[in-house]
């Protein structure tokens, strides 16, 4: 269940141009956490910046109590965070609806083939994903393929190859890997037909590989990001637009209906 | 110690509530808040339908405040009384219903389909909503057609009827008076102010609907004002205040600028703990000012000042 708490800082770290990495203990959060799911930090003591800001996480070890963020300093709020080093977080989580976790029980065999495709700064909570898929002992069948601008926005390159996962890069300078948008790793993939797909990124990359997904008919689910305030589906500002199982649209809230939605259901 | 309040015949046990469309339905934040703490719990804007609201986005963050245009999205008052309001009625605290409507006989429907819903312990009208075409703050503009809502709501129920209004007018004291004279209970204010903000980088609007309403504490001194002038001319009506509270001095202002009873809006979702807070540091402040009645202090700060205009 979600809690309101302070967090210890317990360090943080420039991992990429402008990106960051905040290392928390917080052993409930830790406990509770499933991937795909965020926390709302508040950025500041005094009133601007106002809002919280709804960050995924990035890691967990449930042993230790430590919970990880990465994030883009891209405003006012996230350059307040990347400049704590220690002392404490005022925090809500874990929020939202994480990634489905495929079971022997919901699928027939654990053994489904996945692919998890994450695209610049979206790739923060896919290495949370990737870190339960390997305790289910069948990382043999996930692939990952990651997307970014350059070799150094590759963020979570190096610690997925740890993991034991195999991954296939694209940068659009292609300084790493191929040179080319990821969806195009993404269209050689389907062709040997995955059973799931997990992906997070920009909103012009979901949007492709969603109309990919469709095509090939191939199930998945992705995370999307939209302007939020309350974080508890209070507010009803961070809605995305989906379509129901009738196709008819209508408005789900990214903080508590997701911020991971079917494939399938997004209207891009 | 006595900290109750009686908002227009809603009775409070203290004079904290949540300002509308910042707390949803109060199920929402019951994992953060003991509701049953709170003076009151005022909930979404209700429509005789339910609404999908506005496209986003429908937030833009401010100095110090947030535009939204959330468009009154809400699940209908049929679903309002059948489904939500049962839950909230066994918490045992009033519960203060905000409708809106496109028309005066959307605003009645919605009336009579809530006098009498168990739990239900008022009524908040809304005139004052800047983010939906119709209805809304055209109703409150103008003082004739907000006494027309007003009289058709009052028609209809027994329940105590609260105006919200606006502070996009030129003449709020007009507009107070219009609805008091009309029958309205109490009123609160401010709703939101009407704002807009441009992304410079994609040189475009930032919210879906252009124009948002501003809260948060960038509004809150444009609050209290409001508060101020309406208690000094209608020194009988209860009001209800909000605009930017975020602690309990803030909310102090306004009631000792003449508010019988506080809402937390905006402030919820900076801490989610807020309408707590409040009460508790009320509670704080008039036993370390030695006030036994929370009454004492509304409109306190009005005593013996004079402007040089008046």
């Amino acid at each position: 269940m979600s809690q309101l708490m302070m967090a210890e800082i317990t360090g943080c770290q420039e991992t990429g141009p402008g990106v960051w990495v905040t290392e928390l203990l917080a052993p409930s959060l830790a406990q509770a956490a499933v991937p795909g799911q965020f926390i709302h930090i508040r950025c500041g003591e005094d009133s601007d910046p106002l809002l919280r800001r709804p960050i995924s996480i990035h890691a967990v070890c449930r042993q230790s109590g430590l919970v990880k963020i990465m994030f883009q300093v891209v405003g006012k709020g996230t350059a307040w965070l990347a400049g704590r080093r220690d002392g404490w977080l005022d925090i809500m989580g874990p929020l939202g609806r994480g990634f489905t976790m495929l079971t022997a029980e919901k699928t027939g065999t654990a053994a489904v083939p996945r692919l998890v495709v994450g695209g610049g700064i979206g790739a923060a909570p896919l290495y949370f994903l990737l870190q339960e898929l390997a305790g289910t002992g069948y990382a043999e069948h996930v692939k990952v393929l990651l997307g970014a601008r350059n070799a150094e926005q590759l963020l979570i390159h190096n610690a997925v190859k740890l993991l034991g996962f195999s991954v296939s890069v694209a940068t659009d300078d292609g300084s790493a890997g191929y040179q080319g948008p990821v969806t195009d790793l993404l269209a050689e993939e389907l062709q040997c037909k995955p059973g799931y797909v997990y992906a997070c990124g920009p909103a012009p990359m979901l949007k492709t590989l969603c109309g990919m997904l469709h095509n090939a008919g191939v199930p998945g689910e992705v995370s999307v990001e939209e302007r939020m305030a309350c974080g508890v589906g209070a507010c009803l500002s961070c809605v995305c637009r989906v379509k129901d199982a009738g196709g008819l649209e209508t408005f789900r809230h990214a903080c508590v209906d997701g911020p991971v939605f079917a494939a399938g259901e997004v209207v891009w | 110690m006595n900290t109750s309040v009686d908002l227009g015949g809603i009775v409070m046990k203290n004079p904290v509530t949540t300002a509308s469309g910042t707390f949803g339905f109060g199920l929402e934040y019951q994992t953060y808040v003991d509701l049953q703490r709170l003076g009151a719990i005022t909930v979404k804007g209700t429509t005789l339908k339910p609404r999908q609201g506005n496209p986003p986005p429908r937030i833009a963050e401010t100095p110090s405040g947030m535009l939204n245009a959330i468009g009154l999205q809400n699940p209908g008052v049929e679903r309002v009384a059948e489904e939500i309001m049962p839950q909230l009625a066994a918490l045992g605290v009033p519960v203060i219903i905000n409708i809106a409507g496109d028309t005066l006989e959307d605003y009645a429907q919605v009336a009579r389909r809530l006098d009498g819903v168990t739990g239900v312990a008022g009524l908040e009208v809304n005139i004052s909503c800047p983010n939906v075409k119709k209805g809304g703050i055209q109703f409150g503009s103008n003082p004739v057609t907000a006494s027309e809502v007003t009289r058709a709501v009052k028609s209809v129920t027994g329940l105590p009827v609260i105006v919200k209004l606006s502070p996009n007018v030129t003449d709020l004291v007009a507009m107070a008076e219009a609805v008091a004279g009309a029958g309205a209970d109490a009123l609160s204010m401010i709703n939101t102010l009407v704002g807009i903000a441009i992304d410079v980088d994609r040189r475009r609007p930032v919210l879906g609907n252009i124009t948002g309403g501003l809260s948060g504490p960038a509004i809150r001194p444009v609050a209290v004002r409001a508060v101020w002038q309406v208690h000094r001319a209608l020194p009988l009506i209860p009001i209800l205040g909000m605009g930017g509270i975020m602690t309990a001095r803030d909310a102090l202002e306004f009631i000792l600028a003449g508010a019988t009873a506080v809402a937390v809006g905006t402030g919820n979702f900076v801490n989610p703990r807020a309408t707590l807070d409040v009460v508790d540091g009320i509670e704080q402040y008039m036993k370390e000012h030695g006030f036994n009645e929370i009454s004492e202090l509304v409109g306190l700060a009005q005593r013996d000042t004079t402007r040089s205009d008046e």
